[in-house]
């Protein structure tokens, strides 16, 4: 009889609580409510995630530190410090929510982590080149440098511009016997000096309206060039009257 | 004319106790009373309040029975909610170590099958497995009590624990390697 008793102790308990409404069943529209903003979590947090993996690409190429890599010690070095690695270090973040989030699903927490981190990955990954493809980037950068983005202007002139003294970007507006002269973003001229020592990352001259990547050590406006790289990117361009309209095709 | 309520199904009885028929509940909490006391006495060692815990994970269960899918099992979807309490004691009282993160759902592995030589072997196991328990960490013992004591599949255990169904064989592996070894030391031969 005791065993019995006790058997059908725990069923009395929850069965009082749920008759003296101690204990209420909760609505349906709390766990629709409740999945909606775990959805829209992930969703913005994708979307964020992709947003600023995008504008990591393009900070990187603004900046130059794309680039760099055929430069050997010198360049590897330079673009250490141009890697925006604040930025990173909250992509990584996001990446890891994104990846909490969607184990709360079956389909994700049923396979290994490797398998649910990689989808992620390749998702933003192939979702930020989609983006660079727009060109969402170079246009918010363009409007910030003519002060028409009131939010995210600096956020966009200190990231585009770069800020590495010893890289240097910017269109060739003037040929010389001893190098040429560049226009940068800052509206500047600097003088580039090239020796021969100075390593050339193409196969044909520089030519005029060329976009080029310097690699020297600055002193006043002039450059002692390490290394010289024509690139054909249209990110921190002058403004567009400025520019010849080739470049901006 | 209607179904004797002894051979409904659980999840027909829940959607009962949805449109209303609450007291049904008491006909679910006593087909698994029984199984959740053992759950917690194989898994908890030294609480003197599994009661406590198991009336919660009922009543847990009934707040939250509009969130469970009718096309599931309820056994899994119960034991989960009484997994996520159990967690909970273990990390509240700070007597055995529990990591947030397991390495072993990090990598994709050969899933370690469920033995085909069940019968003979497994009872021998199940014999040491309670003799030992004790000593083995809560994340090695608990896919031990679901499999031995609950006789539930590797899916099954992989479901409540949310992690896949390698790392439930890799985690088994292992918890049999650990009680081998322990029995071993007190002499006990498996």
């Amino acid at each position: 009889m005791n065993s019995d008793s006790q058997k059908s102790s725990i069923s009395d308990k929850v069965l009082k609580q749920i008759e003296k409404d101690q204990v209420k069943m909760r609505p349906k529209i709390y766990f629709i409510l409740k999945a909606l903003l775990i959805m829209s979590g992930i969703f913005i947090i994708a979307l964020f995630a992709l947003y600023l993996v995008s504008f990591i690409v393009f900070a990187l190429r603004a900046s130059g530190a794309w680039y760099l890599s055929g430069f050997g010690f010198q360049g590897i070095r330079a673009s250490i410090v141009l890697i925006p690695w604040l930025l990173i270090f909250v992509a990584l973040l996001l990446i890891v929510t994104l990846e909490a989030l969607v184990k709360r699903f079956s389909f994700s927490y049923r396979q290994p982590i490797l398998y649910s981190v990689l989808g992620i990955i390749i998702f933003v990954f192939l979702g930020s080149f989609a983006i660079c493809k727009t060109g969402l980037h170079p246009n918010l950068f363009q409007k910030a440098r003519e002060g028409r983005l009131p939010v995210a202007e600096e956020f966009y002139r200190g990231y585009g511009m770069g800020k590495f003294h010893n890289v240097h970007r910017g269109v060739v507006s003037e040929l010389r016997d001893n190098g040429f002269s560049i226009k940068t973003c800052r509206d500047e001229i600097l003088l580039v000096i090239v020796t021969p020592e100075t390593l050339f990352l193409f196969e044909s001259n520089v030519e005029m309206h060329d976009m080029v990547i310097i690699l020297g050590e600055r002193d006043d406006h002039i450059i002692i060039a390490l290394g010289v790289r024509k690139i054909n990117d249209k990110i921190g361009l002058l403004p567009k009257k400025h520019m010849p309209p080739r470049l901006y095709k | 004319m209607s179904q004797p309520t002894n051979e409904l199904t659980d999840e027909e009885i829940v959607s009962m106790i949805r449109s209303g028929e609450t007291d049904s509940f008491g006909i679910l909490v006593e087909r698994y009373e029984a199984k959740m006391k053992r759950y917690a006495r194989k898994f908890l060692f030294g609480y003197e309040d599994t009661e406590d815990l198991i009336q919660q994970v009922f009543v847990k269960a009934y707040v939250n029975i509009r969130s469970f899918d009718t096309t599931r099992k309820f056994s899994s979807w119960l034991y989960r909610i009484a997994h996520n309490e159990f967690i909970n004691a273990i990390r509240k009282k700070k007597k055995e170590p529990l990591s947030f993160f397991d390495p072993d759902t990090l990598f994709p592995r050969l899933v370690a099958k469920e033995n085909a030589d069940k019968e003979t072997k497994e009872q021998e196991l199940s014999q040491a497995i309670d003799k030992c328990l004790n000593k083995v960490d809560p994340k090695y013992r608990e896919p031990l009590v679901l499999y031995y004591f609950e006789e539930l599949s590797y899916k099954e255990i992989a479901n409540i624990l949310h992690i896949p169904v390698s790392t439930v064989g890799i985690r088994m592996l292992r918890a049999k390697k650990i009680l081998k070894s322990f029995c071993q030391k007190i002499n006990y031969h498996l």
